[in-house]
């Protein structure tokens, strides 16, 4: 399931997933929608950086629309669990309140866009909701959810909703750069290390 | 009995809790067991059963010659990643032809007893070996250090090993790290959790309930349930307990307004801070710059049931200090699915404890599934 794929190849290969499983009510995606929501995608992540934020965007799309957009919100709102995808499901939420629709019908044919390989707790997040195809950008060693610390996307769990795809290495070398980038100055909203806090 | 006055600050609503005019009663009844046993959930390598490795071991003959062999063989067969294991064992097996064996190294995998090696061929550059050592043969040796008492236990029954013993853990499998008084504050807390799990079940809700108390004061900090069949399936007991210390700290995501037994307490304390934060402090100050704890640090969760990933990944991002489970769920991520409070490759690790009430929240589930 984890995947590295060069550009080219990755439109193919996103184009034959939806091609592949006729449930899907998409056209397959094409090269320059690709493109385009990559860059609302990138843009997301950038506003998180710009607010002090760990550079995390990601892009929930439904019938080729977006129904939920999100980034970091974590130290705006003093709640670590608030991720991209877990802000961007409740935009679904609302989208579908909005349009009458049912949630369970809705997630059941959204695919997650995000910058960075979803953590975890978000695995398992995307996991009860049913999303069945997940597109990433780096790697997360250190909480990644998707096979880098643990493969919620694909492990046995017969109660947490159903096993979902993922693609990674979608422009990943953006999404690299920005985390660098943060890391680097330091976040400020970090709890103080143990050695530190004696002092 | 639960902590709900808002007008009395939680802290001291929780000392009359503990000192009240029910006191008496209890005191008469120290000696009274719980009805419930609580149990540490340990980590993956601290339940595992022993792993055990195939070795060559030779009866020393000649007892006075047992530092030199060690010296010698030690040169030889030096065993690297294995430093727990001791170099000689005394012979306590009746009839004893020996008193000491000496381990000499690691065999291949599928040494079987019948091919074993001669003294010869292993040894060919040790003196007087014939004289001083008797024929080796194939034993199993623990392949890692024991952490828990049970594993030394086990381990040593198939060859000698040291063991640094955890106190605390040996403690805590035991049934003796808390106390009488803390085993009956613990109580008070899940029985908290588990009449918020019930006023959840009320409105259709999964019967789950959870409580958060900052543990070095003893205080009350949110009262949640599970708000799943509301509008966001997400919305899970300890979610909801993780938003609701979110919003005692000024911040927050979700309104309770429709879940009036999901609620949130400001400390004295708290609020103080909570305002200077507001004044001074744009979005993004570091919180702990005006004495407000970094999110769930310091904090302990009491939850009816095994939270599931997310959840446990949540409160891992949280900084939960400890949490407290009454009953194990199917994909539980704190001990039954996964272990993620004590995997090595995560930033945060946090005690887990499950037992506290374990009949009355298993009950829960079981009343649960009867409504659905």
């Amino acid at each position: 399931m984890q995947r590295s794929y060069p550009e080219q190849e990755l439109h193919i290969c996103v184009a034959m997933h939806f091609l592949s499983n006729n449930n899907f009510c998409h056209s397959p995606i094409l090269a320059l929608e690709l493109k385009w929501l990559s860059c609302v995608l990138l843009d997301q992540a950038k506003e998180a950086m710009e607010q002090g934020e760990v550079p995390v965007g990601c892009l929930m799309v439904y019938r080729e629309q977006i129904v939920g957009q999100g980034r970091n919100e974590v130290n705006e709102t003093k709640n670590a669990t608030r991720h991209a995808e877990m802000v961007a499901i409740d935009q679904v939420l609302d989208w579908c309140q909005r349009h009458s629709e049912k949630t369970t019908d809705v997630f059941e044919h959204t695919t997650l866009y995000v910058t960075v390989e979803p953590c975890i707790m978000c695995a398992a997040a995307l996991r009860l909701l049913k999303i069945p195809l997940v597109i990433y950008g780096c790697r997360n060693d250190r909480f990644g959810g998707c096979g880098s610390v643990l493969n919620i996307a694909t492990d046995y769990l017969p109660n947490t909703g159903t096993p979902f795809e993922c693609i990674g290495g979608y422009r990943a070398e953006e999404a690299v750069e920005m985390l660098k980038t943060f890391y680097k100055q330091e976040n400020p909203n970090a709890p103080k290390s143990k050695a530190r806090k004696k002092d | 009995m639960a902590v709900s006055n808002d007008k009395m600050p939680p802290s001291q609503d929780d000392e009359y809790v503990l000192t009240g005019p029910r006191c008496k009663r209890r005191r008469t009844s120290d000696s009274e067991c719980f009805s419930w046993e609580i149990l540490p959930v340990l980590s993956e390598e601290e339940c595992q059963g022993v792993e055990l490795l195939p070795a060559y071991a030779a009866p020393i003959l000649c007892k006075k010659e047992t530092s030199r062999l060690v010296k010698e063989v030690s040169a030889i067969y030096p065993l690297p990643g294995l430093q727990h294991l001791k170099r000689v064992r005394a012979c306590k097996e009746e009839p004893r032809q020996h008193d000491v064996e000496i381990l000499i190294c690691l065999a291949s995998p599928l040494q079987k007893e019948e091919s074993a090696l001669s003294l010869r061929e292993l040894l060919p550059t040790v003196k007087a070996e014939c004289s001083s050592l008797g024929e080796p043969f194939v034993v199993q040796v623990p392949a890692r250090p024991p952490l828990t008492r049970p594993q030394f236990r086990e381990s040593s029954a198939h060859w000698p090993t040291s063991f640094h013993e955890n106190k605390l853990v040996t403690k805590a499998l035991d049934g003796q790290l808390f106390s009488w008084e803390e085993k009956n504050r613990m109580q008070k807390y899940m029985d908290q959790a588990i009449q918020a799990a019930k006023c959840g079940a009320a409105i259709g809700m999964e019967a789950v309930g959870a409580v958060v108390v900052n543990s070095s004061t003893g205080a009350v900090i949110a009262v949640g349930h599970d708000c799943r069949q509301g509008c966001n399936p997400l919305l899970h007991a300890s979610i909801v307990g993780i938003d609701l210390v979110s919003h005692a700290q000024g911040g927050g995501v979700y309104n309770y307004d429709i879940y009036p037994d999901c609620k949130f307490f400001l400390s004295p304390n708290n609020n103080e801070c909570a305002e200077i934060d507001a004044v001074d402090s744009p979005a993004g100050t570091h919180p702990t710059a005006v004495g407000l704890p970094y999110i769930c640090t310091g904090f302990d969760l009491y939850v009816t049931r095994e939270p599931c990933t997310m959840c446990a990944m949540a409160l891992l991002h949280s900084r939960i200090q400890r949490v407290f489970y009454g009953t194990p769920s199917p994909d539980g991520a704190l001990g039954s699915k996964y272990r993620i409070h004590s995997r090595r490759d995560l930033n945060h690790h946090f005690d887990v404890f499950r037992g506290i009430l374990e009949d009355q929240c298993q009950e829960l589930g079981n009343e649960c599934h009867q409504v659905s």
